[in-house]
């Protein structure tokens, strides 16, 4: 699964700490995710887009391997 | 989403680390008191103490909350039971093996429930540090 959360996260000038401060979890985490190294549940990918003010599917997009 | 209460697995505080690495040190301490007490203590008992002390170690990690316990985190540990599980299987099948080919049994005395134990959250808290260790890696 890819996604834009770094794309988006420059749009809003965010940090990965800022983010990770806003949807509850540490900054590893959301760098494992930007990386696609690890999957996020759906309501933390909720809780990522909800953030940005995007829909899911702006953020989070299946690929060919998926 | 709400959890099954008795599926719950509740998390010691990350201050309990503390005495996990305590059960790593007092069997030395322990095996060297005895064997100046008594001289003609039998050596196997002297490994079962270490390993005693040992599993209750990495029980203790294993069941300790990280300063960031969030979903990654969360999936992380339950890979590493599925993992750790999955190593001993097959670490204990190995050993099986060996016995079988050089002593011409599948049982000996080296499977006891303290080295059992010890091998299960050994190779659970290894599985956990290794996935800690390659996020990290990747993050740097």
């Amino acid at each position: 699964m890819k996604n834009t959360i770094k794309v988006e996260r420059a749009k809003k000038d965010l940090t990965q700490q800022d983010l990770a401060e806003k949807v509850q979890v540490s900054r590893q985490t959301i760098n494992s995710i930007e990386a696609g190294k690890y999957v996020p549940s759906t309501v933390l990918a909720l809780k990522i887009a909800r953030v940005f003010g995007v829909g899911l599917e702006e953020v989070f997009s299946l690929e060919e391997s998926d | 989403m709400k959890k099954n209460s008795i599926l719950n697995v509740p998390l010691l505080s990350p201050g309990w680390k503390k005495l996990a690495y305590v059960f790593f040190f007092l069997p030395v301490i322990l095996i060297i008191g005895l064997a100046l007490a008594s001289p003609s203590m039998d050596p196997n008992s002297a490994g079962e103490i270490f390993y005693g002390f040992w599993a209750i170690g990495f029980g203790i990690l294993n069941l300790t909350r990280e300063k960031v316990e969030d979903e990654m985190i969360r999936s992380f540990r339950q890979q590493a039971f599925q993992t750790g599980f999955f190593w001993m299987i097959w670490g204990l099948g190995a050993l099986m093996l060996v016995n079988y080919l050089i002593y011409d049994r599948v049982t000996t005395e080296i499977f006891t429930a303290y080295l059992v134990l010890f091998l299960l959250n050994g190779y659970i808290y290894g599985a956990f540090q290794y996935q800690k260790f390659m996020v990290g890696k990747e993050d740097s």
